[in-house]
C-alpha cells in the first residue's frame, strides 16, 4: 500500500475542516441569497393550495 | 454568477442529487477512508491461532441465535470493566472476526474473556436451562442446540468463504474441515491428531456437549464459548507490561 | 387497482413476477437442504400469488384518459394499509421479547423460533423497516406528486417499488425465525435480500427524479430534500456496510468483507446513519409538508429548514464513531465523532423549533385537534431526542450510558416519541384525503390513541432511564474496601421491576396502533359506503373525486 496510515489521517483532518467550513458557507449564501426569497416564499405557501390535481 | 449556479443545481434534479451525495458522502470518506489502513496501527499477536471448522461453525450459531442482541464482547478500557471482566479487548483480537461480534447492550454480561472460565458441563447446563445454573437469569434455554445434529458437510466452504474474505486458512485446513470438526469433538477417535496439527497443540479437544458419538449444535457453540478471548494472550501480555 | 394499470404495465407486472418466481424456483433448487430453500419458496409463493392477482384482470379493458388528470395515489393507499400492518405485528413482537425480559418463561415452547434472540430482530426489522419504511414510501409518493404538481410518471414503477420493499422485508423477518441473519443491528438481512433490495431502491430514486423532472413548480419543495436524501444515503450505506461474500451461492449464509476495528466502524457509520436518513430526514420530509398542511400555516422559515437539511445531511455522516468510545477504535476517532454529534444538536434544534414556531398563533388547534397534536408532540420529542443523542455521545456520559438500557431508553425516545407520533399524526391527515372522505371515521379514537401513545412512550422511556442509569451506576460501584460492589446479576435483579414497567409501556403504545387500525379501516368502511349511497354503487374511484383536498 502506497500511502500510509498517518497521512490519510493527516488528509482527512485538515482537508475534512475546510470542507466543513466552504460547506457551511456555500449553504448560507444560498439561503440568504437576496434573490432567492421570492422562490422560497412561493414554495412555502404553495403546499397550502387547495387544488389537488397535477398541473397543466 | 453565484445565483446561476444555484439555479441550475435546483432547476435540474440530478444537480441535485449529486450536491446531496457530494455532502454526504465526503463526510463519510473522509471518516471512513483512514479506516482502510487501519491495519497497519493494528496491534502485533504472532501468537494468533484460527476459529477451528467446529469453533466457526459455533460462532455462526452464536449469531444465528441472536447472542450479540444481548452480550458483548468488548471490554472497555475502564477499571470497573477491567475488574469485572478482565484485560481490556485489543483491535487485534477481532482481526479474523468477519463480522465483529463486538455488541452494543449487555443484558447479560459482556464474554470477551469467557474462554476457559466455566467447564463444558456449566456451559451445557447453562444453556439447556440457564435458571438451573444462575436462579435469576432471563436467558432463554437453547434446548434444540443439543437435539440439532450440526451441519458439517459444507465446513470446507465456509473455510473457504472465509479465506476469500481475508482469513489465512490453508489448503490442507481447508480440505480437512470436516474431518477436524468431528475430531475436536472427538478426543478418542482417529480424527482427533490432524486438529493439534494444523491448529496448535492448545486446541481444545474434548466432547464439548459430553457425548463423544454425536456433533451436536451444542459441541459447536461451547467449542466456541470456550474459545472467545483465548485466540491470542496480547491482551493479558499488554496488562501485565503495564503493571510491571 | 390491477384494472387501474395500463394493459402494458399489467404485462410487465407479468413479466417481472414471472422473473422472480424463476429466481425463487433457483433459490429453492440451488439451496436445498438450507434456509435459503424456504426462502426460495417464499419468494415462488409470493410471486405466484400476485400473478393471479395480475392475470385475473389482463383482459380488463384500458382505464380511461381522465387518469391523468388525477394524482396516482392507489400505491399510497396500499402503502399505508401495509404500514399498518406492519406496525401492529412489528410492535406485538416488541411487547413479546419486553415480557420475556421479565418473565423468560413466557416462551412456552423450547422452540428456536420463539427465543428473544430470533425475535428481537422481528421487532427491530418489522418496526423500522416494515411500519417505517412503508410510510415513507406511501407518504414520500403523496408528497412527492403534490409538491412537483406532477402525476408519476408511470403506474408499474411505483408498485414495483412498493411491493418489492414488501417482499424484502417480508423475507427479513422470516428469515432471523429461521435463523438468517448477518449479525449486523439493523442490517441483519442476507446477502440476497440485500440485493434484492438494491433493484428496489434504485427503481424507487428513478422514480423520484423522473417525477422530479416533470414537476410544475419551478423549485423542489424542501420536504422532498428530505425524502431525497432518505433515499440517496440510505442506498450508500446499505450498499457499504453488506459488502460480503457468500459461502457459495447455494448457502443463506454469508461473511462480511470488513473484520473487527474496521467492520466496527462500518456498521455503526451504517447503524448511525440509518437513524440520520432512515429515522430522521425522511421523517422530517414528513413532517415538513403535513404539519404545515394540517396547521394551515406555511412553515415558520422556509430559510432555516434548507439550512437544517444540510446541516444535517453533513454531520450525521461523522458522528457514528460514538457508538464505539472506550472501546478499541483509535481515540481521534472517537473524538471526531464525540465533536460532530455535539454540533449536530443545532440543526436538530433547529428544525425542531422551525415546527414549533409554525404552529405559534394556531395552538387552539393544537389543542382541539389530536391530529396536529401528534406532530406537535412528535417535534417536542425529536428535539428532546436529539439532545439526549448529543449527550450520550460526549465521551464521559457515554462510558455509563453504553451497553445499558438507557440506549434502549434513547432509542425508544426517539422511534416512539417522535417517529410513531409524526408517522400517525401524518397518517391521520393523509387517509382522509386519500380515500375521499370529510374526516376521520372517529376523533374521539384518534384522541384516545394520542393519550395512549403519550403514556406508553412515558412510561417506557422513563423506566428505561431509571433502569438504565441505576444498571451503569451498578457496575461500577466500588465498597470501601476498593473492590466492585456488585454482581452482574445484583444488577440484573434490580432491572425486574423496570422491564415490567416497560413492557407495560409497550403494551399501551400497541393497543395504541390497534386503535389506529380500527379507526382506518372504518374511515375505509364509511367512504366506501358514502360513495355507493351517492353512486348507487359501481363507480370507480377516479369519476368521484372532488378536485378540493377533503378535510379543508
Amino acid at each position: 500500500m502506497g500511502i500510509d496510515h498517518e497521512s490519510v489521517v493527516a488528509v482527512s483532518k485538515s482537508w475534512g475542516l475546510f470542507y466543513l467550513i466552504a460547506m457551511a458557507a456555500g449553504v448560507l449564501v444560498y439561503t440568504l441569497w437576496p434573490g432567492n426569497r421570492k422562490r422560497f416564499t412561493r414554495a412555502k405557501t404553495s403546499i397550502l393550495d387547495k387544488n389537488d390535481r397535477p398541473g397543466e | 454568477m453565484k445565483e446561476f449556479f444555484h439555479r441550475k443545481i435546483e432547476r435540474n434534479a440530478i444537480g441535485f442529487v449529486l450536491a446531496i451525495v457530494g455532502v454526504a458522502s465526503i463526510g463519510g470518506l473522509v471518516e471512513i477512508a483512514p479506516l482502510f489502513t487501519i491495519h497497519e496501527t493494528v496491534e502485533e499477536a504472532p501468537d494468533m491461532r484460527l476459529y477451528t471448522p467446529l469453533e466457526l461453525a459455533g460462532r455462526n450459531i452464536y449469531i444465528r441465535e441472536g447472542c450479540y442482541a444481548c452480550h458483548s464482547q468488548m471490554i472497555r478500557t475502564l477499571r470497573d470493566e477491567v475488574e469485572r471482566y478482565g484485560p481490556y479487548s485489543l483491535a487485534v483480537e477481532s482481526k479474523y472476526d468477519h463480522p465483529m461480534l463486538w455488541g452494543s447492550k449487555r443484558t447479560g454480561p459482556d464474554l470477551a474473556r469467557l474462554g476457559g472460565k466455566y467447564s463444558d458441563a456449566w456451559h451445557v447446563a447453562h444453556l439447556m436451562n440457564p435458571r438451573d445454573v444462575v436462579p435469576e437469569s432471563v436467558m432463554p434455554r437453547y434446548g434444540w442446540l443439543k437435539r440439532n445434529a450440526l451441519r458439517i458437510d459444507d465446513l470446507g466452504e465456509h473455510l473457504a468463504a472465509q479465506r476469500d474474505v481475508g482469513v489465512p486458512y490453508t489448503d490442507a485446513m481447508i480440505e480437512n474441515a470436516v474431518a477436524d470438526a468431528r475430531g475436536q469433538a472427538n478426543p478418542d477417535g482417529p480424527e482427533a491428531g490432524g486438529v493439534a496439527e494444523r491448529y496448535g497443540e492448545a486446541t481444545n479437544v474434548r466432547a464439548f456437549d459430553g457425548n463423544p458419538g454425536t456433533l451436536t449444535e451444542m459441541d459447536a457453540l461451547v467449542a466456541y464459548l470456550q474459545i472467545v478471548g483465548q485466540l491470542t494472550q496480547a491482551a493479558h501480555q499488554e496488562t501485565a507490561a503495564k503493571e510491571e | 387497482m390491477v384494472t387501474g394499470l395500463t394493459v402494458s404495465e399489467r404485462h410487465m407486472a407479468l413479466f417481472v413476477l414471472g422473473a422472480l418466481a424463476l429466481a425463487g424456483l433457483a433459490m429453492a433448487v440451488g439451496g436445498r437442504g438450507d434456509p435459503l430453500a424456504v426462502h426460495g419458496y417464499i419468494v415462488l409463493a409470493f410471486s405466484l400469488g400476485l400473478g393471479f392477482v395480475v392475470l385475473s384482470a389482463l383482459f380488463a379493458p384500458e382505464p380511461p384518459e381522465s387518469r391523468l388528470s388525477e394524482y396516482y395515489d392507489d400505491p399510497t393507499r396500499v402503502g399505508i394499509i401495509l404500514s399498518l400492518a406492519w406496525a401492529v405485528a412489528g410492535m406485538f413482537v416488541g411487547v413479546w421479547v419486553a415480557a420475556l425480559l421479565a418473565w423468560p418463561e413466557l416462551t412456552f415452547v423450547d422452540s428456536a423460533w420463539a427465543s428473544f434472540g430470533r425475535l428481537r430482530p422481528v421487532h427491530t426489522s418489522g418496526v423500522i423497516f416494515g411500519f417505517g419504511g412503508n410510510a415513507l414510501i406511501a407518504t414520500s409518493f403523496h408528497v412527492l406528486q403534490r409538491t412537483s404538481r406532477a402525476r408519476l410518471p408511470d403506474q408499474f414503477s411505483p408498485w414495483f417499488v412498493l411491493i418489492g420493499y414488501n417482499l424484502f422485508c417480508l423475507i427479513a423477518a422470516s428469515g432471523y425465525l429461521i435463523g438468517v441473519t448477518q449479525s449486523k443491528e439493523y442490517a441483519e438481512p442476507e446477502w440476497y435480500a440485500d440485493i434484492w433490495l438494491v433493484i428496489v431502491w434504485v427503481a424507487y430514486f428513478v422514480l423520484y427524479i423522473r417525477t422530479l423532472q416533470r414537476r410544475k413548480e419551478p423549485h423542489i419543495y424542501v420536504a422532498n430534500w428530505y425524502y431525497m436524501a432518505f433515499i440517496l444515503v440510505v442506498a450508500v450505506l446499505h450498499i457499504v456496510n453488506n459488502l460480503a461474500v457468500p459461502v457459495t451461492f447455494g448457502h443463506a449464509k454469508s461473511y462480511s468483507l470488513f473484520s473487527g476495528v474496521q467492520d466496527a466502524m462500518t456498521q455503526w457509520w451504517y447503524g448511525h446513519n440509518a437513524v440520520a436518513f432512515f429515522l430522521t430526514s425522511g421523517f422530517l420530509g414528513m413532517m415538513y409538508y403535513y404539519l404545515p398542511k394540517r396547521a394551515g400555516r406555511p412553515i415558520f422559515s422556509y430559510r432555516l429548514s434548507i439550512i437544517s437539511f444540510w446541516g444535517i445531511t453533513f454531520m450525521y455522516m461523522w458522528a457514528g464513531a460514538h457508538h464505539l468510545h472506550y472501546t478499541a477504535l483509535p481515540q481521534w476517532v472517537q473524538t471526531l465523532g464525540m465533536t460532530f454529534s455535539l454540533v449536530l444538536l443545532v440543526p436538530s434544534w433547529a428544525s425542531a423549533g422551525n415546527a414549533l414556531a409554525t404552529l405559534n398563533g394556531a395552538w387552539h388547534k393544537v389543542r382541539d385537534d389530536a391530529t396536529l397534536r401528534f406532530m406537535m408532540v412528535a417535534a417536542v420529542f425529536y428535539g428532546l431526542s436529539t439532545f439526549e443523542g448529543s449527550f450520550m455521545a460526549i465521551r464521559a456520559v457515554n462510558s455509563l450510558s453504553h451497553y445499558t438500557d438507557w440506549t434502549v431508553g434513547h432509542v425508544h425516545a426517539g422511534a416512539l416519541g417522535w417517529v410513531a407520533m409524526i408517522t400517525f399524526g401524518s397518517l391521520y391527515a393523509l387517509v382522509p384525503w386519500m380515500w375521499k372522505t370529510e374526516r376521520m371515521y372517529s376523533p374521539r379514537l384518534i384522541e384516545l390513541h394520542f393519550w395512549l401513545a403519550l403514556a406508553g412512550t412515558v412510561v417506557y422511556v422513563f423506566a428505561m432511564w431509571n433502569s438504565g442509569i441505576i444498571q451503569g451506576l451498578m457496575w461500577r460501584t466500588y465498597n470501601d474496601s476498593g473492590t466492585l460492589a456488585y454482581s452482574f446479576i445484583d444488577s440484573l435483579v434490580a432491572m425486574h421491576p423496570y422491564y415490567i414497567a416497560r413492557a407495560f409501556g409497550g403494551l399501551l403504545f400497541l393497543t395504541g396502533a390497534v386503535v389506529c387500525c380500527v379507526n382506518v379501516a372504518m374511515t375505509i368502511r364509511m367512504a366506501r359506503h358514502a360513495r355507493k349511497a351517492e353512486a348507487g354503487g359501481d363507480v370507480p374511484l377516479y369519476g368521484q373525486a372532488g378536485a378540493a383536498q377533503a378535510g379543508e
